[in-house]
């Protein structure tokens, strides 16, 4: 079972008006100076993949600056190298994106982010350090991306769920303003719950395995001390109608729904502290990296296939021991694709099994393979 | 400044009132119409003023109508005791088009939306109840649109009739027919799933 990537091309994507790439199974290592665009190609990939960029809302900002679209191509290689499968993204702020996957119309945006191009990514950016460290929405928003991936139908109840809750809130609102009455409270109670329960059932579900492979993998990047994951409930699946009811009086005083998962949040724990509140920088970012290393063996746990790791600069921060034991983790993935400013961080024991791709100014300079296996 | 003579500019201004027609397209049905020839122009302006002032909703049904009562209101062939619910006259036409239903109509017009300011006041909702009990209907069947807002309406209704003897059912919704299963999208075919039936 290797599902990798193996050649990207980009138009008018970011800093690339035309670019190739060439990539390997196993690691595979992005290097130049800063600035010219090694975060803009793990970005292309997971825009490829999922068909919507991870890093930014203002999707427009991907279009290279004075044009007016961006294409992404892929080449996924499924299960052995015969069997590829294309896919691209045409994308033109304000229009509908166009998918395709091996030339024909792909399926909708939600189905396509739900592993439609038959691969899926696990990614890191610098900024995703406010897993931990930021707002519950930021905890939400993991949650929500890694179950989406895997099942349309979560996907669904998300945003049907927002829907129900938006409608829900503006009659809160024309409730307590005088507008409308009482009446259809109830109705939209129910609403929101039928969605509602969808997306606590599959929060529910991820999180005990989530907090296996987490503590696992946090007890290697840090050391013994006992490190866990706890969702933290406005409301749980038993009470939700009930406790819904008893909210009217708040929730119309407010003009907001005040329980459900839209405002769930989960606790990262270590050592029995909670690392939002407490946590040093140092923490927070290997406590993110491990619900990152979570996430590819959830996904390798619900589909039987690797996800393509997409880490962006997480070399830097890290000590020599723990950059040692990445590379590792990284080589024997069935893909990750990483990027640096700096080779030197890397044995070249490492280096000689990697792709090495080169970047400059929005070019591709080179990919060298150096005996990478197979 | 206008750029066109005024009666021009308001022909624009009043088309492109119209849903799916945008300044250009209004622009240019204005032209047509005005280099056209006068009698399709008062053809269309007078079947503009005769479906205004002869069209209006069934008293009882709110489906549009020339008479007091509609057509299928007045048919006593069908079936008296069932009505289905539908948000819009147009939706009337497309269930006749099935052949398969042969009970009475009620337009909503319309559905629950708290975000565009749609209470159940501002629907035929209370008319539908007191039709119910005066026509002793025996089911209705809601066929409001498989969105959250038509859902929500569905269901408000349901629950406005939960004390009264009325079977209130809904359209089922999954599969079409004579497709291919690996076609489906997979929304449509989850919801077929957990609605799946025994044989």
């Amino acid at each position: 079972m290797t599902v990798y990537l193996r050649a990207l091309r980009l138009v008018n994507f970011r800093n690339y008006a035309d670019a190739t790439a060439l990539l390997s199974p196993g690691l595979n290592i992005i290097v130049g100076d800063n600035a010219q665009g090694k975060t803009n190609l793990l970005e292309a990939i997971s825009f490829t993949v999922t068909g919507s960029t991870p890093r930014t809302p203002r999707e427009n900002e991907v279009v290279r600056w004075g044009e007016d679209f961006a294409r992404t191509e892929a080449r996924i290689s499924l299960d052995g190298s015969t069997d590829e499968r294309a896919v691209a993204i045409g994308y033109a702020p304000g229009q509908k994106k166009r998918i395709t996957v091996d030339g024909a119309p792909g399926p909708s945006l939600t189905n396509y982010a739900a592993g439609g191009a038959g691969a899926r990514v696990v990614t890191f950016f610098p900024d995703d350090i406010r897993v931990v460290k930021g707002a519950p929405a930021d905890r939400r928003e993991f949650l929500d991306t890694l179950l989406s991936s895997l099942r349309p139908a979560y996907a669904r109840a998300v945003v049907e769920y927002a829907k129900a809750v938006g409608q829900r809130n503006q009659l809160l609102r024309r409730i307590r303003d005088g507008f409308s009455s009482e009446r259809t409270l109830a109705t939209w109670d129910r609403k929101v719950v039928d969605f509602g329960k969808v997306v606590l059932e599959g929060r529910e579900a991820a999180m005990e395995p989530l907090e296996e492979y987490f503590r696992d993998s946090l007890r290697v990047l840090y050391g013994s001390e006992k490190a866990a994951i706890r969702y933290s409930y406005t409301t749980t699946l038993g009470d939700y109608s009930e406790a819904l009811r008893e909210a009217h009086a708040t929730d119309i005083d407010r003009g907001t729904t005040s329980i459900g998962p839209h405002r769930d949040d989960f606790e990262v724990l270590l050592g029995g502290v909670n690392l939002t509140m407490f946590g040093s920088q140092g923490q927070q970012r290997l406590a993110t990296l491990a619900l990152k290393f979570a996430a590819r063996d959830y996904v390798r746990g619900m589909v039987g296939e690797d996800p393509i790791l997409l880490f962006d600069d997480v070399m830097s921060e890290l000590d020599e021991s723990r950059r040692e034991y990445l590379a590792g983790y990284f080589l024997e993935s069935t893909q990750a694709v990483i990027s640096t400013t700096n080779l030197e961080y890397f044995g070249s024991d490492i280096l000689q099994r990697t792709r090495i791709i080169r970047i400059s100014g929005g070019s591709i300079l080179e990919t060298a393979t150096n005996g990478v296996r197979k | 400044m206008a750029t066109y003579a005024r009666p021009v500019e308001r022909l624009i201004t009043e088309l492109s009132k119209l849903p799916s027609i945008g300044p250009k397209s209004a622009q240019r049905i204005a032209f047509h119409i005005v280099r056209g020839r006068q009698d399709d122009a008062f053809g269309l302006a007078d079947a503009l003023r005769e479906v205004k002032e002869k069209i209006h909703p069934c008293k009882r049904c709110f489906n549009l109508t020339e008479a007091e009562e509609c057509d299928i209101c007045r048919d006593t062939r069908r079936d008296q005791s069932v009505i289905c619910a539908v948000e819009d006259p147009y939706d009337i036409g497309s269930i006749e088009r099935t052949g398969e239903y042969r009970g009475l109509y009620h337009v909503l017009g319309g559905a629950l939306s708290p975000l565009d300011g749609i209470d159940p006041e501002n629907l035929r909702i209370a008319e539908l109840l007191e039709r119910v009990q005066r026509e002793e209907t025996k089911e209705i069947v809601i066929a409001t649109n498989p969105n959250t807002t038509g859902e929500a309406t569905a269901l408000f209704i349901a629950q406005e009739l939960e004390d009264s003897p009325v079977r209130v059912t809904a359209l089922a919704s999954g599969l079409p027919v004579g497709g291919d299963l690996e076609y489906a999208d997979e929304v449509t075919l989850g919801r077929a799933f957990a609605g799946r039936r025994e044989l």
